[in-house]
């Protein structure tokens, strides 16, 4: 168990027009010692007027969307601000929230941070939060694989918006249907218990149900009752990644090795390192959860299974 | 400025705010958590502090000096007892040693015993240790020596106080070449604008190994003492950086579980004048052959050096044997001086990372015009108290790791 000093940041996805500024403000208002980036895709830079925070830490990424062309500009912004808040240029922050354009896929912001070293020293992926318009899910069908890698992603799902929403059980439902791990918080007018949302750990905090089906989104957990080798683990990943990487949505949990619990986050074919747990993880469950393209649990099971066996000689 | 530390309270002390380095924590018998400080200098001695509810902290009793020449600086609590280090500003003067107070009443502490260390060239007690309620470890002039530099007047001494209304002198050590008598040739001083004299400062013994003491020597380096025969402690080994580097050794940490040893510099020069002053992490798996293996990540130098007052390391929290203080292997919590009170990730030694720190704005009353953090403390709770030098007193703070 190690200290871990670095700074959460937090993903704020979801459609335009979802609710993602509202919840924002509401974030920064009730939890404060926020640095914002906010992401727009668009000629006309708005949203980060509609973000009321204390404008000295709102940043504006503008013109181009995050998962695509921005992940530099991203790294360049939050390597900045670390060396400015430790110069005392700026005021100092406790988390950063990115708030991303509409369109992004949040999966390549997570790549960056387990990716850059640099980077990694100071900061860590927070809870990846997207926003769906409860009154509004069929909207989404529009961009449909934008939609599906946003909830796929997520850690918490927040539906907005669901004092006039219809069903919001239903929608609930399909939510989970694409990723059965995820947090659900219902949300009227942006409002969440910040603290309630902003703790939850990326991994698996959140009770894991069993695997539902959607016709190619599949999820399901790998459970490690007893410490394995941290070198398997490794060439455990790393063959799946080299096999399937494009299909891993998301790969996170918590795995013991021999020197104790390690922290397991990967996205596609990108994976944060193996890090001891931080003293806030201590007691978490030893499960690595899959979010695949169709992969199913039977087949990286007996990858594990065979790598298992075929490792004992090593 | 702060990373993953948060201010919970600040107390001025009631204008009294120039704080030594002596910080101890008493878990009073009616449940009361009690910050005992001692002061920088006169005229208070020292204060306590009710910090149970750590945002409302409220001065339960200050005391006073008997005169001005002096100042008590050092202050240790174990259990009902505390030991108040005495250190005078003129050779001869009284009183010179420490102080022993039962504090079984908080609001009343009512002296038991002083030990004498007065003498024609003493300036008597600047730090001590004293966690075991039994022992007193203490950086103190011995009147039966003459020190060949007036500066190198304070030894390592060993005083049982097991019998508080009677403490006796059991064990003494100096650098060798440092006293009249010596056989040793006296050591090579540092230059005339560093040379801080060769005295212990520091010299903590901690229960796993109660026959050894972490002596830290100014600008002689820092030694692992063998206190087995407390009458005749031993140098097992000795690491020194100094020269090139610009002296006053300060604390030395063990961190037993690890194989390692911390070492603070104190700075006492103003706008960077002895700048480079660091914390060095020592592998000490083999006590008697001690290798440096890396320093803190220093605060950024450009930023804090010309800044005004002092920069640079200072006082260590020492994971201090004793109810109600907080131990840990892998964090280490130092003050900076004007660069404030900083927290390190050491479990990997060879790339210790900066992962919490606080800097409080400037004090009104302060007379560099700049924070100077002296001294930390960190409970049972995670809170981590911190005092200024100059007049700003207490800051209670939230560590978030």
């Amino acid at each position: 168990m190690t200290p871990d000093g670095r700074t959460p940041v937090v993903v704020v996805t979801g459609f335009l027009g979802s609710g993602k500024t509202t919840l924002v403000n509401q974030l920064v208002k009730r939890q404060g010692d926020s640095l914002v980036i906010v992401n727009e895709f668009g000629e006309i830079p708005v949203d980060h007027l509609l973000v009321e925070a204390s404008t000295e830490k709102t940043v504006a990424l503008p013109n181009g969307c995050l998962c695509c062309h921005l992940r530099g500009d991203l790294e360049e912004t939050l390597i900045g601000a670390a060396m400015r808040r430790r110069r005392g240029e700026i005021a100092g922050f406790d988390r950063v929230i990115v708030e991303t354009s509409g369109l992004a896929d949040p999966g390549p912001v997570a790549q960056t941070l387990y990716a850059d070293p640099a980077l990694a020293r100071d900061f860590k992926l927070g809870p990846i939060v997207t926003v769906v318009d409860a009154a509004d899910f069929e909207a989404r069908k529009v961009s449909r694989e934008i939609a599906r890698a946003q909830i796929v992603a997520a850690d918490v799902v927040v539906l907005s918006k669901v004092d006039r929403a219809g069903d919001a059980a239903s929608i609930e439902a399909e939510v989970r249907e694409l990723n059965s791990t995820v947090a659900c918080i219902r949300a009227e007018f942006g409002n969440v218990n910040p603290a309630a949302l902003l703790n939850i750990k990326p991994g698996t905090d959140h009770v894991f149900s069993p695997a539902r089906h959607n016709d190619a989104i599949r999820s399901f957990a790998l459970r490690f009752d007893q410490p394995v080798r941290r070198e398997l683990l490794q060439r455990f990943l790393s063959t799946l990644v080299d096999l399937r990487g494009a299909d891993l949505l998301r790969v996170k949990g918590f795995v013991p090795v021999e020197e104790g619990l390690v922290a397991v986050q990967g996205v596609r074919h990108v994976f944060d390192r193996l890090r001891p747990v931080s003293p806030s993880q201590a007691g978490a469950e030893p499960v690595l959860v899959f979010i695949t393209h169709r992969i199913g649990h039977a087949e990286v099971q007996g990858l594990w299974a065979a790598m298992r066996q075929l490792g004992q000689g090593l | 400025m702060f990373l993953n530390m948060k201010l919970l309270a600040q107390h001025t002390l009631n204008g009294f705010g120039g704080m030594g380095e002596g910080m101890s924590m008493q878990l009073a018998r009616d449940g009361r958590r009690v910050l005992w400080l001692a002061h920088e200098s006169a005229p208070k001695n020292f204060t306590a502090v009710d910090v149970s509810d750590p945002r409302a902290p409220k001065v339960i009793v200050q005391t006073d000096l008997p005169h001005a020449q002096m100042r008590s600086n050092s202050l240790e609590v174990a259990g009902d007892l505390m030991a108040v280090a005495y250190q005078v500003t003129r050779l001869g003067l009284k009183p010179a040693g420490f102080e022993l107070f039962d504090i079984s009443t908080p609001e009343k502490p009512k002296s038991i015993s002083s030990f004498d260390a007065s003498g024609p060239h003493s300036r008597g007690c600047h730090q001590l240790w004293f966690v075991d309620g039994k022992t007193v470890h203490m950086a103190c002039a011995d009147p039966e020596l003459k020190p060949r530099d007036p500066k190198d007047d304070q030894v390592y001494r060993i005083v049982d106080v097991a019998n508080p209304s009677k403490p006796v002198a059991v064990g003494r050590w100096h650098l060798p070449g440092t006293m009249d008598g010596d056989d040793a040739p006296p050591p090579k001083r540092l230059p005339a604008k560093f040379d801080a004299g060769f005295r212990a400062h520091n010299t903590n013994v901690y229960p796993e190994r109660p026959d050894r003491c972490y002596l830290a020597y100014i600008d002689g380096g820092v030694m692992v003492m063998d206190i087995a025969d407390r009458a005749r402690p031993k140098m097992l080994s000795h690491w020194t950086n100094s020269p090139p580097y610009n002296g006053f050794n300060h604390t030395v940490l063990p961190l037993f579980g690890r194989g390692l040893l911390v070492v603070s510099d104190e700075c006492v020069q103003d706008n960077g004048a002895d700048w480079p002053k660091l914390v060095w992490m020592l592998d000490a798996r083999d006590e008697t052959n001690l290798v440096s293996v890396s320093t803190l990540p220093a605060p950024p130098v450009d930023v804090f050096r010309t800044k005004g007052g002092r920069f640079g390391a200072h006082n260590l929290h020492e994971n201090p044997p004793v109810p109600g203080a907080w131990r840990s292997e892998d964090i280490v919590v130092g003050t900076f001086f004007n660069a404030g009170v900083r927290a390190y990730d050491v479990s990997d030694p060879y790339s210790p990372r900066e992962i919490a720190y606080y800097v409080p704005p400037s004090p009104e009353n302060s007379k560099t015009g700049q924070i100077q953090l002296n001294d930390v403390f960190v409970d049972d709770r995670g809170i981590v108290f911190t005092v200024d030098r100059g007049g700003g007193g207490l800051y209670i703070l939230e560590m978030n790791v």
